[in-house]
């Protein structure tokens, strides 16, 4: 979730070095090593293992070995791809990459095993994380950016390829069988495609769901918690978390973030999309203002009622540090809540929670919310386009990604081999459920002006939730801001910068399929 | 001790010391419970109930020196706030010279000039500041922070320097200009060693506004290369670690402790300079 | 400083006699005249750079719409818009709100603090402890009160311990108890400096005025109010004025407390400027705000800083 700040990559990368990973010899700066005495690249793959990219503590948590891997060697584009294809066309070549500032340094090592493999020299382009978005949209101005490629927040993809500034890459991604398939669904086309055209690989592959705390369940089920039938619906949530608001003083209900901006406006797309809840109709026309915007959040007033205190000014670290530090009995959040609950040195909730499958709304549908990750692109000016694709790749490649999240450093899979490997999801508790909710995913459109469309809606969000202005206020005024952002980004004038039948398919995957439970 | 005298008469010494150790409590509380927020382990920060007697751990100490490149921004601030203080202090002491010693047109103004950038706030000229180093390339640069500290902090040095030189008779400088010496040579031999306390208070206060300054550094300093400790402190909240309160409140304790030490030598200084000259400690 | 080494020697130089020597004392005469304005020319044009220069580039960029590409003028159209921003003047009404709440607070209790330390005999010792909150960076105070109050709750713990309230307390859901944890947080933090200000004004004073109202029977609360009050009014205005600016430009509380939530309640104009201009990249709009802010400030500093300095000093 590199969005909520700027450690995700770092911490990754921070453990890999950390725990010693065999790249001694070459470090960031120094030159090429020459093509002819690249290494085996057998040998550099089977350092990027269990026993050298995860932290030590961990592994012996969960017991993980090399012997037990969590994703499948025959996904693992950095296992499938021909090296020797690679070096024999890029060798020599040098890829510029667009990195957080803050991670340049640790990138630059977490790169060194494409070097050995590719051949391909990688130069890092630190770009001050607060002005990521600013800096890079300046730089694509401006024709002749100073990087390849780059990593970013998805809803800015919207603002990135419109106008043009991204490479396509469908044609690398056939020559070089990126297993495009692996990717679910909700991913590939919300963060890989624009337009029908591919300029993504998507990156941090992050979704929403709700977490409940098994001890106190247990009490008041009077058993144990099942993860489809112990809360089926929202209304059953609101019942729940007003029960469990009293059951232990210091320890409220369910958690939520509620805070002014993007934060409000994720969690209420969570429960409308339960709803049915579609932000645009065909012609790009908001109509979240309708009745199942409207349910989704008369259930989230419904909620906050039994909400952690700090809800209305809760961002992510905010319900992060009240859900560790067991303020919350339930709490509706992103997967890596449940994740980094089990890491005994961050959380003190460890072996006392669960996952669990998305509470459904009666007339809505099952849509669990992909909101809120990262893709990863090529600049149209690239000038090594094909090496920028290919260090892309390695960085997204299911076993690095499979790591990442055994590290539960947040950034997450989107693969269905890594979210449905039997060890993964030994190690990962939300894993099952995810995997399966992300069959049915919902997504918002990543439109030009995706970002204050999204701060729009949540400023308007948190007036309600304080009680402000009602909920049809809140809904109407969001609606209105949001059609005259579109409208100052080129919409409603003729051609859309967005084709409504393209983006349609990608933004509920779930549409006739039958429930995973 | 003439106070003391008074004590004894009238005003009721319980209320007093009541008033006054209320006071101290209401100050040293919250500083006492973040230290022990400091020595204590991560998981015992945020809980149900909050935990009055922790156990001791020492996990964010070695946090801050082993993950965090915290030497750096120690270094950092350092070095921007001690370049930003000798920049103030050639500029000031001249300036501050003119308006004490001269009796010129517009005097009055420029001195009120120079007073009133005091008054500007950061968030008006942040935009312009962070295009004009941007466009100079020195964004994300010690450089340019040392900068903008000796341009926030000039007014009140030379406003406070300015205070102690009207304190000296005009009468030394008098005799020294008959026996010929010239006027910057009686600034430097006589005015500066005169006001010597003026100078260091003046430093001391420019270097506290420098350590707190936040939103420019903030805005210009914007990867670890340029960051102070005041803004690494918020940077503590962000990415997959969540917030670090244990991390947090060492390093608040670490840039705290020598600002404490410097500030009570010169108690005697502070009130003069904190109100730039106005009142006489 | 070569010019002003240049006109140290022609002050020097100054000597009777011949008509070259005319010529010399017209010019050194001219350079002498010249020499306080060099003398306070460096401080004035690096001063200039820093409020000038972006004065000047706010205002043309105000007429602007910046989003990184050439700018594009739009005449007024970022000041119609601000005017008819109800988050603007929000932002200016919490600003007021916050701050003066903040100040007269720090104000009244400064005095009393000071009104009981000034004559007791370890006044410095109490001096370096009440000193101790204003010595912590303000980002680091910032997140004292984010954690007591908010994320870790001990305010309202200790609340419920003595039995005041059964319950923690929901302060985000509230714009007034927000207001209330930025003006603690400002008043722990910085009644420390007026504390400071007003023990040394307090006991600057003649001594011999309090002794003979004191001797005519006059109570101690009585000599304070209407001796030595009034004695202190202009100290109290600079001071007061120093904190009000400072207040007035509050940020680092807003940004780490509340990020300006709930609803909006607790947006200053520094946070504001900093929201639209840098989240938003809405750079000429932010401008726009930035001119105004401007604006109010040279007419405060005009009409009331300038006053209250001057009468300070004589």
């Amino acid at each position: 979730m590199e969005f909520r700040g700027k450690l995700s990559r770092r911490t990754f990368l921070r453990n890999s070095t950390a725990t010693g990973i065999a790249i001694a010899g070459t470090t960031w700066g120094t030159p090429l090593l020459a093509a002819s005495n690249l290494p085996d690249p057998q040998s550099v793959l089977d350092d990027i293992s269990i026993s050298k990219y995860v932290r030590k503590d961990y592994q012996k948590l969960y017991g993980m070995s090399d012997d037990k891997p969590i994703w499948d060697n025959s996904k693992d584009w950095i296992r499938t791809v021909d090296w020797e294809a690679v070096r024999s066309e890029l060798s020599g070549t040098t890829v510029r990459f667009a990195v957080g500032a803050a991670d340049a340094e640790s990138a630059a090592e977490g790169l060194v095993p494409f070097e050995k493999l590719s051949g391909i020299k990688v130069e890092l382009v630190p770009i001050p994380d607060d002005s990521f978005y600013d800096k890079a949209l300046a730089e694509f101005i401006s024709g002749n950016a100073s990087f390849d490629a780059l990593q970013f927040f998805s809803p800015w993809l919207g603002d990135f390829a419109a106008p043009g500034f991204l490479h396509e890459l469908d044609g690398f991604a056939d020559k070089w069988k990126l297993p495009l398939d692996d990717f679910y669904d909700t991913y590939r086309m919300n963060y890989g495609f624009f337009n029908g055209k591919m300029y993504g690989i998507p990156f941090d592959c992050d979704v929403q769901m709700v977490h409940v705390r098994k001890g106190y369940m247990e009490k008041l089920l009077g058993g144990e918690v099942d993860r489809v039938n112990s809360i089926p619906t929202y209304d059953e949530l609101i019942r729940v978390s007003r029960e469990l608001n009293k059951v232990e003083p210091g320890v409220s209900g369910i958690g939520l973030m509620a805070a002014p901006g993007f934060w409000s406006t994720y969690t209420w797309e969570h429960v409308s999309a339960q709803a049915g809840m579609m932000l645009f109709n065909e012609n790009w026309e908001p109509i979240f203002n309708g009745d199942a915007g409207m349910k989704g959040l008369e259930i989230i007033l419904e909620l906050s009622k039994n909400a952690n205190e700090g809800f209305a000014g809760a961002g992510w670290p905010e319900n992060r540090a009240a859900w560790l530090g067991g303020q919350v009995a339930t709490n509706i959040s992103w997967q890596d809540s449940g994740t980094q609950a089990m890491r005994p040195d961050q959380s003190q909730i460890v072996d006392d929670f669960v996952t669990i499958y998305e509470p459904r709304i009666a007339g809505g549908r099952f849509a669990p919310p992909n909101i809120a990750g990262s893709t990863s692109c090529v600049a149209a000016s690239a000038q090594n386009a094909e090496g920028a694709f290919l260090m892309l790749a390695f960085l997204t490649t299911g076993s690095i990604m499979a790591m990442n999240e055994a590290n539960a450093n947040g950034v997450a899979p989107g693969y269905k081999s890594v979210l449905q490997n039997p060890n993964l999801q030994a190690v990962s508790q939300p894993a099952k459920v995810w995997a399966d909710s992300l069959e049915h995913a919902w997504c918002s459109p990543r439109l030009p002006g995706a970002f204050p469309i999204e701060q729009a809606i949540g400023n308007e969000i948190n007036r309600a939730v304080v009680g402000q202005i009602t909920a049809k206020e809140a809904l109407d005024n969001a609606a209105t801001a949001v059609k005259a952002i579109m409208a100052s980004n080129g919409f409603y004038q003729g051609k859309d910068p967005v084709d409504y039948a393209e983006a349609a398919p990608g933004l509920y995957v779930g549409e006739g399929k039958a429930l995973p439970f | 001790m003439a106070s003391q005298r008074k004590n004894s008469r009238g005003e009721s010494l319980l209320l007093r010391y009541a008033i006054l150790g209320a006071w101290a409590l209401f100050c040293l509380a919250p500083v006492l419970w973040f230290l022990s927020i400091g020595l204590r382990p991560r998981t015992e920060i945020i809980t149900p109930q909050p935990i009055y007697w922790p156990s001791f751990s020492l996990d964010a100490w070695h946090m801050i020196w082993e993950d965090w490149p915290m030497a750096k921004y120690l270094r950092n601030s350092v070095a921007a706030i001690f370049g930003s203080v000798i920049i103030d202090l050639v500029l000031a002491i001249p300036a501050a010279y003119s308006l004490a010693r001269y009796t010129y047109r517009g005097r009055d103004d420029i001195g009120f000039y120079i007073l009133s950038t005091r008054m500007m706030a950061p968030a008006i000229v942040a935009i312009p500041i962070f295009f004009l180093f941007r466009n100079v390339g020195l964004l994300d640069t010690v450089w340019a922070l040392m900068l903008v500290y000796a341009a926030i902090n000039l007014s009140f040095v030379t406003w406070i320097i300015r205070s102690y030189m009207l304190d000296i008779p005009k009468e030394l400088e008098d005799a020294a200009r008959t026996d010929g010496a010239g006027d910057l040579r009686i600034l430097w031999e006589i005015i500066i060693p005169a006001i010597l306390p003026g100078i260091i208070t003046a430093s001391v206060i420019a270097m506290i506004f420098a350590i707190n300054e936040f939103l420019f550094t903030l805005l210009i300093a914007s990867t670890p290369k340029a960051y102070t400790m005041s803004v690494a402190l918020a940077n503590f909240t962000g990415g997959s670690d969540g917030l670090i309160y244990n991390a947090i409140a060492l390093v608040a304790f670490l840039a705290f402790v020598p600002v404490f030490l410097v500030v009570v030598a010169i108690q005697k200084h502070l009130s003069r300079g904190l109100t730039m000259g106005a009142v006489k400690g | 400083m070569s010019k002003s080494s240049l006109s140290d020697t022609g002050a020097t130089m100054v000597a009777p006699g011949a008509p070259t020597h005319q010529r010399a004392r017209r010019r050194s005469k001219r350079l002498k005249a010249w020499f306080p304005y060099l003398l306070v020319a460096p401080a004035v044009l690096y001063l200039m750079l820093i409020t000038l220069y972006p004065g000047v580039y706010a205002v043309i960029q105000s007429f602007h719409q910046v989003k990184f590409g050439p700018w594009q003028p739009v005449g007024l159209a970022n000041y119609a818009r601000l005017f008819q921003d109800h988050q603007f003047w929000g932002a200016i009404w919490n600003t007021l709100v916050i701050g003066s709440f903040s100040l007269v607070l720090q104000c009244v209790l400064a005095l009393a603090v000071a009104f009981y330390a000034y004559r007791d005999p370890w006044v410095k010792g109490w001096r370096i402890i009440f000193l101790v909150p204003m010595l912590f960076m303000p980002s680091a105070v910032a997140f004292i009160y984010k954690l007591s109050f908010l994320d870790a709750r001990v305010f309202a713990d200790l609340l419920m311990r003595v039995g005041l309230i059964d319950g923690n307390i929901a302060y985000q859901s509230s714009i007034w108890m927000s207001r209330g944890i930025l003006i603690l947080a400002d008043v722990w933090q910085w009644t420390p400096f007026l504390f400071i200000i007003f023990v040394a004004a307090l006991q600057g004073q003649d001594e011999e005025v309090e002794e003979a109202a004191r001797l005519d029977g006059a109570s101690w609360y009585a000599i304070f109010w209407n001796i030595s009050l009034p004695m202190m009014k202009p100290v109290i205005a600079v001071a007061l004025i120093l904190r009000a600016i400072d207040i007035t430009t509050m940020f680092t509380n807003v940004f780490i407390i509340t990020k300006g939530g709930p609803a909006f309640g607790t947006e200053t104009i520094s946070y504001f400027i900093y929201r639209t201009g840098f989240k938003f990249f809405d750079f000429g709009y932010a401008s726009s705000a930035s001119v105004v802010m401007l604006v109010i400030t040279v007419i405060v500093a005009q009409l009331v800083v300038k006053r209250a300095f001057i009468s300070a000093r004589s």
